[in-house]
């Protein structure tokens, strides 16, 4: 009785009886998908239904309010492959074309990758950073080691306050010290300086090699922390200072904002190495302190 | 309604199930498979409650053996989650040793917090890229999937009794690794076919993270 009820409520009911049911279903599906697609070119539309069909699939629509979630869609919808890619773009760029960043990145950025490499690097850090200290205290007589879950909570203030604050401010500064030389209108369209999108996106691939380098960190030999800090940071900051090139160029403080990049990257870089992972000499007393009577 | 028969037996049987669709509201807590008419007011309270809990049991079981999908997608309920992250929040959370000093573990609304907003995250992470599930469905399923790993935290407890050694420091080590696999195995069993091929492994990666952190939190946990 339930059935008999709901098809009676939802059936197209005033279509004339020697009409085909068949061709009225699709009349009403292609006023829908007209009115999605905005095609005011074609207005006989019933031709060449299942082109207007698969068009919104290719090319997703993207005047989504600020507050649903189909907006950040566009921001994740990447494929393992490409993701897979851009992560090794971030560190070895003679593996990709030489204008991958201008063709792929900044036409279509993600977030997916900035977002999850932070993750996991915060946590990487908080984990090898404890067992960076187990391994520093372990043959200390009397000494009783615990892990500090609070490690999570620094990590992840000076991780997300990088990625965040840095490529902002790099933004601002390209938006406000481009020099238009005008001379070339083409060149002018190729080498515009980036959004700010995609200065998140390069920097959240950036943090990718601290990854291994965190486990790598563990090693309590210090030169050897040292050699990967420095590794680390002008690897990944020649990296980025390749693919922003073009729109460093511009700028009437060349040099000082290549300056900063790759400063602001080696600070990153030592600040966990001393922070996390290489305990001092100097500290016996106080761990003598938290030994158990 | 002999003038709606004849109008319905011009349309074919096929097109109608276009617009058609189930109207039932899903009736919570009933065992799945079990499609009994219930009333619930004048029914006993250990009744309801003994049916609940046998749903959630039910579930912790699929969970440990994930055979079927549809067992926890199918009716979502919030109830097992809650009782194994309130389970895990208090034998996690750190205690105030003599000397005024932490013994560095996690408080208890930490490990609350990062429990439901992990899930949560991992959920809106599904969602965006684009997968077909909703919301709590999802957080349900992630919530229960935990039932490994709070397991494992149950067995290492116990070991903890015991005078440490090395080798029962490894022990607790593998009791969590297998914990974090079973549960990152049983989540991707339940979630992975909601996603469109080709980002599976994007949807996976953010749960075994999930999970690899909670494995950290029960290894790491000591009393001494």
């Amino acid at each position: 009785m339930a059935n008999v009820n709901t098809g009676e409520l939802l059936d197209f009911q005033d279509y004339s009886p020697e009409h085909n049911n068949r061709s009225a279903r699709i009349d009403v599906e292609a006023v829908h998908t007209n009115q999605y697609n905005n095609t005011m070119s074609n207005p006989n539309y019933t031709f060449d239904e299942p082109k207007t069909i698969e068009e919104p699939e290719a090319a997703p629509q993207t005047n989504h309010n600020f507050w649903t979630i189909e907006y950040y869609q566009k921001y994740f919808d990447v494929h393992t492959n490409e993701v897979v890619e851009r992560i090794i773009s971030s560190v070895l760029p003679q593996k990709v074309s030489r204008n991958y960043f201008d063709e792929r990145i900044k036409g279509k950025p993600d977030l997916y990758g900035p977002i999850w490499i932070s993750v996991t690097l915060i946590f990487t850090i908080a984990v090898s950073g404890n067992i960076a200290s187990y391994l520093h205290n372990a043959n200390k007589k009397g000494f009783v080691w615990r892990y500090d879950f609070h490690l999570v909570s620094i990590a992840a203030t000076a991780i997300t306050c990088y990625v965040w604050i840095v490529p902002l401010a790099l933004w601002a500064a390209l938006k406000w010290t481009s020099t238009t030389d005008g001379h070339d209108e083409i060149e002018n369209q190729d080498a515009k300086s980036p959004t700010m999108m995609s200065l998140f996106c390069l920097y959240g691939y950036s943090l990718s090699i601290y990854i291994p380098v965190a486990v790598l960190w563990t090693i309590q030999v210090f030169w050897l922390q040292w050699l990967f800090v420095l590794m680390a940071a002008f690897v990944s900051g020649a990296v980025l200072i390749f693919w922003l090139m073009p729109a460093l160029r511009k700028s009437r403080y060349f040099l000082i904002l290549i300056g900063s990049i790759l400063a602001f990257h080696f600070l990153l870089a030592a600040g966990f190495m001393l922070y996390f992972f290489h305990q001092p000499n100097t500290t016996d007393d106080t761990i003598v302190s938290t030994v158990k009577p | 309604m002999t003038s709606f028969d004849t109008k319905y037996d011009m349309y074919p049987a096929g097109d109608v199930g276009v617009v058609e669709g189930e109207m039932n509201i899903p009736t919570r807590g009933v065992p799945s498979g079990d499609s009994m008419e219930f009333n619930t007011l004048d029914e006993p309270i250990k009744e309801t409650f003994l049916r609940d809990l046998r749903a959630v049991g039910n579930k912790f079981y699929h969970v440990l053996i994930p055979r079927e999908k549809s067992s926890l997608l199918k009716e979502w309920d919030l109830w097992g989650p809650l009782l194994l992250c309130t389970l895990m929040a208090t034998i996690l959370q750190g205690t105030e040793v003599a000397d005024n000093t932490n013994d560095g573990g996690p408080e208890f609304a930490e490990v609350f917090v990062l429990v439901w907003i992990g899930a949560a995250v991992v959920t809106l992470n599904s969602k965006l890229l684009g997968g077909n599930i909703s919301f709590f469905q999802s957080v349900c399923v992630l919530g229960y999937c935990m039932f490994p790993v709070a397991l494992s935290l149950v067995v290492c407890r116990v070991i903890l009794f015991t005078t440490q050694t090395t080798f029962l420091f490894f022990l607790r080590l593998v009791i969590s690794m297998i914990g974090f696999i079973w549960a990152t195995f049983a989540a991707t069993k339940f979630l992975g076919d909601s996603q469109p091929e080709g980002k599976k492994a994007l949807a996976v990666y953010p749960i075994c993270l999930f999970y690899f952190i909670l494995s950290w939190l029960v290894v790491s946990h000591s009393n001494v």
